[in-house]
C-alpha cells in the first residue's frame, strides 16, 4: 500500500523533526522543509496529499505556500500552524481554503486527526 | 561620640541585617495572600510548559520564549511580594534565581555558556560552569558537591578548551572538511591531526595550574585517570564505552597533554560517530570535555546497577573484581556477581564468585599491567558483605538523586573506602520500566471506576493496588504497584521510580507531587474522590489515564497497555527535542522536598520550582512568627468556651460574626473556618480534664526550676492565649501552664493554598516525660499525614496542600490533641505508655486511669 505523502514546512527544525517522527510512526511518508522556497521547489517535482505549513516564515510565508499549492495541486489539503495566532490570520487562511488552522503548541494527536480528516475528503 | 544604640545601628547596617518592620496582622496577611497568588500562577505556568514539552505537542522557540516570559513575570511578582513580607531577609534567593534564569534563557536560545574557563575543578563547579564540563563530569561533581559522596578529586578540561584546541590546530580546515557530518567525513585523518596537534599555550598553562592544585590532594606520587565527558554523555544518553579512557597517567603536562589528545580524538572514532548520528547529532556538534581525576589505587573495583536489567524484582546487581575495574567494565574478567535486595540494609540474595585468574593493576611509571591473582584469592569474594551493602546503599542514593536507574563505577582503595568514579543512566528494557510481566487473563472491560478525578500525567499501567493508609507503609510498596492514597504528598517521590501509577482521593494539578509525577512521567490522577474505598488492597487492576481523568478496569486489559507515554519516549531520539526539553531541568524538578530539613535554604534551590517552594514555606513561617506582633494594641475579645482555655480573639477579617462591640463572644460567633474546627476538637467530650494531675516529686522540682526558662525562652505572647483570625485563617498561640503551642493554619477552598503548622514546646515534668509526650504527639500526627521534626523539647509539624474538608478533620484532631495532652506528660511513666495512649487516642478512648469519670461534659460549639 502506498503511504500518504505529507509535507511539513517550518523554519524551526524542532517542529519538522517532531512532526516527521510522530507522523511516520503512524505510517505516513513525511518530508520536512525549513523554508517556503525549498518546499515549493519540491512541490513542482512531487505532489503531496497534505501540506502542513507554518504561517509566518521569512521569504515565502504560509499564505503564499497555500496559494501556490492550491494553484498547482488543487486536491492537496493545507493545514496552517502558527505561533502568532490571531483572528485576522485565521480568517485570511480560511478564505484561502485552508483545511485547518492550529495555534502552536499543536497537540500532535489533533494534527494527526486533522490529517486523517483531510485524507478522507 | 556614638552612644550604644547608634553603634548597634551601625553594626546592624554594616552586617546587612534588615530589621523587620512591624506591620499589622491584616497587612501581613494580605502580603501572604499576594505571595500565594503569584506562586500559584507560576506553578500553573510550569505545569503548562511541562505538559507541552512532554512529547505530545509540536512547539517552537516562540512558544518557549512567550511561556518563559510569563513565568518570569509571575516569579518576579512572587519574589517581590516575598521580599516585602520577609523584609528582604533572603537576599541569596535573588542571586540563585539570577543564575537559574540565565541557564534557562541560554537553553531556550541555544546560546553558548558565558563562562570561558578552560579548566574547572569538580569541587568548584556551579551552575554557571556546569554547561561546559559535559554530562559525566557534571554528574560526578554533583555526587561530590551536593550529595557529599566520596569521589576522587578531579579537574575538568572544559568544552571551551576542546573547541579552542580544534580551532588552534585548524582541524576541520586541514581535514578538508566543508560540508555537514556524514559518511564521507575524513574521520581517521581528523583523529590523526588531533593526536599530533599543538597544545595552545593558554590551555597548556591552565592544565599546569590544574595539575599543581591536584597534586596537593595526592598522598605520594600523583597519577590520574583521564576520561571523556562529552556534551550529553551520562545525561540522557549514556555513550557507555564509546570514548577513550586513559588510566594511570603521571600528573605532568606532557603525559596529561598526550592523554587529553587521545580522549579528544576519540570523538571522531567510528563507533562514537555512529552513536551520535543515531541520536540526531552531527559529529561536529558534540562538544567534548575531559576529566582528569586522581587515580585510585584500587584493591577491588567494579560496576553496580541500581536495578537489575534482567528484571529481577527489587534487586541491585554488583560486579566486582580484584584491582582496577577495567576488566569488569570491559566484560573480560570472570568477575564476582552479587544480586542484592533494595532494602535497608541491603541483603545479598544471590552470589556467584568468579575464578578471577588475573587482575589489572597500576604499572610503575604509568599505564596498567595484568598480573595473575594468587591462587588462594581467586575464588575468594572480592567484597565483604558489608562492602556489598555499602555499595548497594550508594547505588540507591544515587538513583534517588538522579531519579532514574543508574550504572555506577566504583573502586575500593587500600584503606577499604568505597569511592564513586562515575554514574550514568542505566537504560532499562522499556518493558521493565513500564510494567511488570504478570500473565493474567483478559477481563471484560467493565470499569470499576469511570472517568474520575484530574489527570496529572497520561498513561496506562497495570499492577496490584497498594492502598496507603499510613505514610510509614510507603516502605512496603513494591515495584509495579498502583499506589492509591487519600492525599497527594511529595514524600511519594521515594517510590516514584518503582510504582506503575499513582491515584489519590484528594489533591491538585499544581501540587508538588503532581510536578514530581510529571517529571517521572508516571501515570497519575488526583482528586478522584474515594478511590481508597472503591479499590481493594492487593487487587489487580488496569489504570487508564487520559487527558482529563482516570478509568480503572479490573484485571489486566492488555490492549490498553501499549499506548500511554509513547510520545515522549519517541521524541527522546531527537537531539533538538532533548536540547529544548533540557531547560525543564532548571524549571520543574523539586529538590527541596522537606522544609523541616536543615538544608532547606536558598542555596539549595536548583530550579524555579525549588524557589517557589522555598518562598511558600518561608512565607508560612513568617506568618507563624509575626502574626501576633503588636496585637496588644488591638481590640481583643474574650472567647467564651465550656472549657477554661482562656483564649482572646483578634479579628483581622470576617473571623467573627455579630461580635459588635462585645467584649466576649461565644464559639457560635466564631466564623473562622479553621478555628471553629480546632474548637470542635478541643471541647470534644472527654478530651479536656479540669483537675490537676498529681505530680511526682521530681516533676514538681522540674516545674519550679523551669519557671525561669518559660519567661525567657522567647516564645511569643507568653502571657496569654491569643487567636488572630480571619474567615479562612487562624494563628493560635496557646499557653497552658508550662507548655506552649502555636498553630497556624490557612484553610480555603483551594487545596494548594492550605497549610497547617503546629509547634508544641515545654512542659512541667522532667525531660524524659516531656520527650514521651512529644513522641506521643509525633505518633498521632504521623498517622494524620503530618511530617514532623523533634528539636530538643519541641516538636514542629506541618501539613499542606489538602482540601478544606480534610483540613477541618485534621484541625479537629489537633484540637483534641491540644486538650488531651495538657497534662499527659505526668502520666507517661514508661516508654510503653506512649504507644498505649496513642492507640487509645486514635481509637477515641480519651480516659486516663486516675481520671475515669471526671472529664468535662459534652458541649459542642
Amino acid at each position: 500500500m502506498n503511504k500518504h505523502k505529507i509535507m511539513v514546512i517550518d523554519d524551526e527544525k524542532i517542529v519538522g523533526d517532531m512532526a516527521k517522527l510522530s507522523l511516520e510512526t503512524d505510517g505516513f511518508a513525511v518530508e520536512t522543509f525549513l523554508n517556503g522556497e525549498a518546499a515549493l521547489a519540491r512541490l513542482k517535482e512531487q505532489p503531496f496529499a497534505v501540506v502542513v505549513t507554518d504561517y509566518k516564515m521569512k521569504g515565502i510565508d504560509g499564505m503564499e505556500v497555500l496559494r501556490t499549492v492550491k494553484k498547482q495541486h488543487p486536491g492537496t489539503k493545507v493545514i496552517m500552524i502558527t505561533a502568532f495566532a490571531n483572528l485576522d490570520a485565521a480568517i485570511e487562511a480560511l478564505r484561502g481554503d485552508v483545511h485547518d488552522f492550529f495555534p502552536k503548541p499543536v497537540k500532535i494527536n489533533e494534527l494527526k486527526a486533522s490529517i486523517r480528516r483531510a485524507l478522507e475528503k | 561620640m556614638k552612644n550604644a544604640a547608634e553603634w548597634f545601628t551601625t553594626i546592624v547596617r554594616h552586617l546587612g541585617i534588615r530589621p523587620r518592620r512591624r506591620v499589622s496582622p491584616e497587612a501581613l496577611f494580605l502580603q501572604f495572600r499576594d505571595v500565594l497568588n503569584s506562586t500559584n500562577r507560576s506553578l500553573e505556568i510550569i505545569t503548562d510548559i511541562g505538559d507541552t514539552l512532554n512529547g505530545d505537542y509540536l512547539f517552537d522557540v516562540q512558544y518557549l520564549r512567550r511561556s518563559y516570559g510569563d513565568l518570569s513575570a509571575s516569579l518576579e511578582r512572587s519574589l517581590a511580594s516575598f521580599e516585602k513580607l520577609t523584609s528582604g531577609r533572603y537576599p541569596r534567593l535573588r542571586t540563585v534565581h539570577r543564575s537559574i534564569d540565565e541557564n534557562i534563557r541560554r537553553a531556550i536560545d541555544g546560546a553558548s555558556p558565558q563562562r570561558r574557563d578552560l579548566v574547572v575543578f569538580a569541587g568548584d563547579l556551579d551552575d554557571s560552569s556546569a554547561n561546559t564540563v559535559g554530562g559525566k563530569a557534571r554528574n560526578i561533581a554533583e555526587l561530590g558537591n551536593r550529595l557529599g559522596l566520596p569521589v576522587p578529586a578531579a579537574f575538568i578540561i572544559t568544552t571551551q578548551a576542546g573547541g579552542a584546541y580544534l580551532r588552534h590546530n585548524r582541524i576541520q580546515e586541514r581535514a578538508g572538511l566543508t560540508g555537514e557530518a556524514g559518511d564521507g567525513m575524513p574521520y581517521e585523518e581528523m583523529q590523526e591531526l588531533i593526536l599530533q596537534g599543538d597544545m595552545p599555550a593558554e590551555l597548556g598553562r591552565a592544565i599546569e595550574r590544574g595539575l599543581r592544585r591536584l597534586r596537593k590532594s595526592c598522598d605520594s606520587d600523583c597519577y590520574l585517570a583521564i576520561r571523556s565527558s562529552a556534551g550529553e554523555e551520562d545525561g540522557d544518553l549514556s555513550f557507555a564505552g564509546q570514548f577513550e579512557t586513559v588510566l594511570n597517567v603521571p600528573a605532568d603536562i606532557s603525559a596529561v597533554g598526550k592523554a587529553y589528545r587521545k580522549v579528544l580524538a576519540s570523538l571522531f572514532a567510528p563507533g562514537p560517530v555512529a552513536y551520535q548520528r543515531r541520536f540526531g547529532y552531527g559529529t561536529a556538534d558534540m562538544p567534548m570535555a575531559v576529566i582528569c581525576m586522581i587515580m585510585v589505587d584500587a584493591a577491588a573495583s567494579g560496576v553496580v546497577y541500581s536495578r537489575d536489567p534482567q528484571g529481577a524484582k527489587d534487586s541491585i546487581v554488583i560486579n566486582a573484581a580484584w584491582g582496577l575495574g577495567t576488566s569488569v567494565v570491559e566484560g573480560g574478567a570472570d568477575a564476582d556477581y552479587f544480586r542484592v535486595s533494595r532494602g535497608d540494609p541491603a541483603r545479598i540474595l544471590e552470589q556467584h564468585i568468579g575464578a578471577k585468574a588475573s587482575l589489572a593493576v597500576r604499572a610503575s611509571g604509568g599505564g596498567t599491567a595484568t598480573l595473575p591473582v594468587p591462587v588462594h584469592a581467586r575464588t575468594r569474594p572480592s567484597l565483604s558483605p558489608e562492602q556489598v551493602a555499602g555499595i548497594a546503599g550508594l547505588a540507591m542514593q544515587i538513583e534517588q538523586h538522579f531519579r532514574r536507574p543508574q550504572d555506577i563505577e566504583w573502586a575500593i582503595d587500600g584503606s577499604g573506602k568505597v569511592l564513586v568514579l562515575q554514574a550514568r543512566p542505566l537504560r532499562m528494557p522499556e518493558s521493565l520500566l513500564q510494567r511488570p510481566a504478570r500473565p493474567a487473563p483478559e477481563v471484560p472491560e467493565v470499569p470499576i471506576a469511570r472517568r474520575q478525578g484530574l489527570s496529572v500525567h497520561q498513561g496506562t499501567a497495570t499492577g496490584r493496588v497498594f492502598i496507603l493508609r499510613n505514610p510509614a507503609d510507603l516502605a512496603r510498596v513494591s515495584r509495579g504497584d498502583i499506589l492509591v492514597a487519600r492525599h497527594d504528598a511529595s514524600q511519594f517521590v521515594r517510590v516514584m521510580a518503582d510504582v506503575a501509577a499513582i491515584i489519590t482521593d484528594t489533591g491538585a494539578l499544581t501540587s508538588h507531587m503532581a510536578s514530581l509525577c510529571r517529571e517521572f512521567r508516571l501515570p497519575t490522577a488526583v482528586n478522584t474522590g474515594d478511590m481508597t474505598r472503591t479499590l481493594v488492597h492487593g487487587q489487580q487492576v488496569t489504570v487508564q489515564i487520559d487527558e482529563q481523568a482516570v478509568t480503572v478496569y479490573p484485571g489486566v486489559v492488555d490492549h490498553l497497555l501499549d499506548r500511554g507515554g509513547a510520545g515522549s519516549r519517541l521524541m527522546e531520539d531527537l537531539a533538538e527535542y532533548r536540547k529544548k526539553r533540557y531547560l525543564l531541568r532548571y524549571i520543574a524538578p523539586l529538590n527541596l522536598v522537606d522544609p523541616l530539613r536543615d538544608d532547606f535554604t536558598p542555596k539549595a534551590c536548583r530550579t524555579l520550582h525549588d524557589i517557589l517552594r522555598f518562598i511558600h514555606e518561608k512565607s508560612v513561617a513568617e506568618l507563624v512568627d509575626r502574626t501576633g506582633e503588636g496585637w496588644q494594641s488591638r481590640r481583643a475579645v474574650k472567647l467564651d468556651l465550656p472549657i477554661p482555655a482562656g483564649i482572646v480573639l483578634i479579628d483581622i477579617g470576617d473571623g467573627l460574626e455579630n461580635a459588635g462591640s462585645r467584649e466576649q463572644v461565644t464559639a457560635e460567633q466564631v466564623a473562622s473556618v479553621p478555628l471553629r474546627a480546632v474548637i470542635r476538637g478541643m471541647v470534644h467530650p472527654g478530651v479536656w480534664r479540669s483537675e490537676a494531675v498529681p505530680l511526682r516529686a521530681n516533676d514538681f522540682m522540674t516545674s519550679m526550676l523551669r519557671a525561669s526558662d518559660i519567661v525567657t525562652d522567647g516564645a511569643p505572647r507568653a502571657s496569654a492565649s491569643v487567636a488572630v483570625v480571619s474567615r479562612d485563617y487562624v494563628n493560635l498561640s496557646l499557653k497552658f501552664g508550662y507548655h506552649f503551642i502555636i498553630l497556624d493554619c490557612f484553610c480555603s477552598e483551594v487545596a494548594r493554598n492550605n497549610h497547617i503548622y503546629f509547634r508544641f514546646a515545654g512542659g512541667a515534668t522532667d525531660i524524659t516525660k516531656r520527650s514521651r509526650r512529644l513522641q506521643f504527639i509525633a505518633g498521632v500526627l504521623q498517622e494524620q499525614g503530618f511530617s514532623s521534626k523533634l528539636k530538643g523539647d519541641m516538636i514542629i509539624a506541618r501539613l499542606a496542600n489538602i482540601g478544606r474538608e480534610e483540613m477541618e478533620a485534621r484541625l479537629d484532631v489537633l484540637g483534641r490533641l491540644i486538650s488531651f495532652t495538657r497534662q499527659l506528660d505526668a502520666m507517661l511513666h514508661d516508654d510503653g505508655a506512649v504507644e498505649r495512649h496513642k492507640n487509645n487516642f486514635l481509637n477515641g478512648a480519651y480516659g486516663l486511669p486516675f481520671l475515669r469519670g471526671k472529664q468535662m461534659p459534652r458541649k459542642d460549639p
